[in-house]
């Protein structure tokens, strides 16, 4: 063990040598202003989960099918701080692949063996998303934990969905990347952009101009036309753009793993 | 008969192990929204891979070119849109440079390994709107087995590996750098030593009666010509060919294969429709009027398991073998960088890259339901791997803006990260990863129960 934790300190030292150690206090301020945002889109997930509860109760697939879905959306968007902030509910709300429950559990159901009959699982879904949205109203939300997630969501971006991906069962997985896409986008310039401009105005259209690409490279018609080579390219190029500004924002190099607590 | 007038005759020969060393089926592409058709087999969750050895390091080290040709073959970018949107690769047939005998992709193959090169899926300008897929061979030996292609239509490895790319999967056309290196990784490809094969192809060492028998009968002439026999076309000797086209009843003229490591090729003839060298015995006998009791069969058969033999055919597909595959490629970066090659710079990093994320995968993140414990140490394990990505990038990054200087200053720390720190933690994570028989059955069994109840649905 002894040897893991070396290798490990040795890796993250390395990794975080020269970085910046100036005030992140003005993107506090920022921060807050990202909090009806993630509000919202949790409550956008909230509503699409109570509507699937209705469908269910009146044993309309289609109508379920198609709350998933607008649930789903609200969910993908607010990925940026779901894993690192609330972890706990995160993987209660999006396990897989065959969770007991979550919105993997509903779609495998759904879309799977076209059954509507997951109405203790979509109890549990809207349970657990209200409870999230009702953590969000007081929930700290701190620069540094948002510029994880934001790194963390556009590394997932780059992976490979060549196998259909994490949402195949919906057929779901490019309009997953289109609301990654989406979120990262939306925090980033919610929170960071501006103070980047200040202090390194070069590194901050380099930021946004991955993030347009990114956005160009999902418009694909269908998952199967993504151009998965540019898409992992600049996905990468866009955190490696990200950890550079960690340092001129004052906060420290991104992790790329949420951490359980 | 009529086929007394061929020319030779040709034995194809071996026994299907490959898929005898998973513990279950792989899982497929699959979902409605997939580049390759749903069902597509590719076998690359295996937990085995052909071994592999390379001739130039039995007495030295191989080349730059060498693994600038192996980081190749392992490349997508290399091959057309579908291909690289699918993420195949020659490697994803040619697994380790043998075969594939697991790969299948549903209106391309007609059974597992084997594939129609010319086909609608990768470039449809290659369609001849015929399904007529053929055998993935392995490419152990290649060096001595001119003409190249089942069919043996092309004299010049190079010319048929430019005809796959550029043809076949629609790739760009290939530097003359790039196309020298695959071809010189392909010739470094050896058979599998084979103690019980001496000079001139005879069998040596402990021998068994039926085998010394099946090597008599192998070289014995044909009962309607004595000028044909097996060992004719198959002849003994380092490679067991003739270099020859011969019609052998299978729907046309077809080159002699290789019955060196053929235990491992199969399923065997040009389109792969056997499995078994019973098989393949039984049909010679038929089509020639061979006259073999069920003895002789046998020790043909017998010889030819002997012959087709090679020492430790699989390796384990741990961890280790990942990085020892992923450190050579990155090699290429030592020559590339000082030398400012953006394109082997970026492709080095896009193919070591897709194989570092690959491999993070074998390592299920916190939200994967069919793995518990260990959550600490896989997610140390996928961070390492995570941050090596991106090391990469900065260095492709940095020499694409021409600062090779910080591109040099990045490959070297990725070199220490490499040898020490990565492999500590993925070590410390591996009983927790899909490396581990256990938990890589209960991933794979959880998505094929999800994916079932698709199917059962529909």
């Amino acid at each position: 063990m002894n040897s893991i934790w070396a290798a490990r300190c040795a890796l993250l030292l390395a990794l975080t040598a020269g970085m910046s150690t100036a005030n992140a206090a003005p993107l506090d301020d920022a921060a807050e202003r990202y909090r009806p945002y993630a509000i919202e889109g949790i409550g956008s997930a909230l509503a699409g989960a109570r509507d699937l509860r209705e469908r269910v109760a009146a044993k309309d697939l289609a109508g379920a099918r198609k709350a998933w879905l607008s649930a789903r959306a609200g969910w993908e968007r607010s990925e940026v701080f779901t894993a690192g902030f609330v972890p706990e509910l995160d993987a209660l709300i999006d396990a897989w692949p065959n969770a007991d429950s979550g919105f993997h559990a509903i779609e495998a159901k759904l879309f799977g063996a076209g059954q509507t009959d997951v109405d203790g699982d979509t109890d549990a879904l809207v349970r657990h998303l209200d409870e999230l949205h009702s953590k969000l109203r007081d929930m700290p939300l701190t620069p540094q934990g948002l510029l994880d997630g934001t790194v963390r969501l556009a590394y997932e971006v780059g992976e490979s969905k060549a196998d259909g991906g994490e949402s195949r069962i919906s057929g779901t997985s490019l309009d997953d990347m289109r609301n990654n896409v989406s979120g990262v986008e939306f925090s980033y310039r919610t929170i960071f952009a501006d103070s980047l401009k200040g202090v390194d105005a070069g590194l901050a259209d380099s930021v946004t101009k991955r993030i347009e690409q990114l956005k160009i490279i999902v418009a694909a018609p269908d998952l199967p036309h993504v151009d998965v080579r540019s898409l992992r390219r600049v996905s990468e190029e866009l955190v490696v753009s990200l950890q550079a500004a960690s340092g001129k924002l004052g906060l420290r190099r991104p992790t790329l793993e949420a951490q359980s607590r | 008969m009529s086929f007394h007038r061929l020319s030779g005759v040709a034995i194809a020969v071996g026994l299907l192990i490959a898929g005898l060393h998973e513990p279950v089926l792989a899982f497929p592409v699959d979902g409605d929204q997939t580049t390759l058709p749903a069902k597509t087999e590719l076998n690359e969750d295996a937990l085995t891979r052909p071994r592999e050895i390379f001739h130039s390091e039995i007495t030295g080290r191989k080349s730059y070119l060498i693994k600038l040709g192996n980081l190749a073959f392992s490349s997508p970018s290399i091959l057309g849109s579908v291909a690289q949107r699918a993420g195949i690769s020659c490697e994803t047939c040619h697994v380790n440079g043998a075969g594939n005998a697991r790969f299948f992709v549903p209106k391309m193959s007609t059974r597992p390994g084997n594939f129609d090169t010319t086909g609608p899926l990768f470039n449809p300008k290659a369609d001849n709107a015929v399904l007529d897929p053929v055998r993935i061979p392995s490419l152990r030996g290649a060096r001595y087995l001119a003409p190249y292609g089942h069919d043996g239509r092309m004299a010049s490895l190079r010319d048929f590996v430019h005809n796959v790319i550029v043809n076949e999967f629609a790739g760009p056309e290939p530097s003359p750098a790039i196309l020298d290196a695959i071809v010189a990784y392909i010739h470094d490809i050896d058979f599998l030593p084979n103690p019980s094969v001496g000079p001139g192809g005879r069998l040596v060492g402990k021998i068994s009666e039926s085998e010394r028998r099946g090597e008599v009968l192998f070289s014995k002439p044909f009962p309607h010509d004595a000028g044909m026999s097996c060992a004719g076309c198959h002849i003994p000797s380092a490679a067991f060919v003739d270099h020859r086209q011969h019609d052998v009843g299978s729907g046309g003229l077809f080159k002699t294969p290789t019955l060196r490591n053929a235990d491992f090729n199969a399923p065997y003839f040009h389109d792969g429709r056997f499995d078994t060298y019973d098989q393949v015995v039984a049909h010679f006998d038929r089509v020639f009027e061979l006259g073999l009791t069920a003895q002789d069969q046998k020790d043909l058969v017998a010889y030819l398991t002997a012959v087709g033999d090679g020492l430790m055919p699989y390796e384990s597909d741990g961890a280790g073998a990942f990085l020892k595959e992923i450190n050579d490629f990155a090699t290429v970066l030592g020559t590339a960088i000082p030398a400012g090659d953006k394109e082997v710079v970026s492709l080095a990093v896009d193919t070591i890259g897709g194989e570092l994320r690959e491999l993070t995968e074998r390592y299920p993140d916190r939200k994967d339901t069919s793995v518990s414990g260990g959550e600490q140490e896989r997610m140390n394990a996928r961070a390492a791997l995570k941050e090596v990505v991106l090391l990469l990038r900065r260095i492709d990054m940095a020499v694409g803006e021409g600062r090779t200087a910080d591109a040099a200053a990045d490959y070297q720390s990725y070199r220490s990260f490499m040898v020490a720190a990565v492999p500590s933690l993925l070590a410390g994570a591996d009983r927790w990863s899909l490396f581990n028989v256990a938990v890589h059955d209960r991933h794979y069994e959880a998505l094929r129960q999800v994916m079932q109840s698709r199917h059962t649905s529909q």
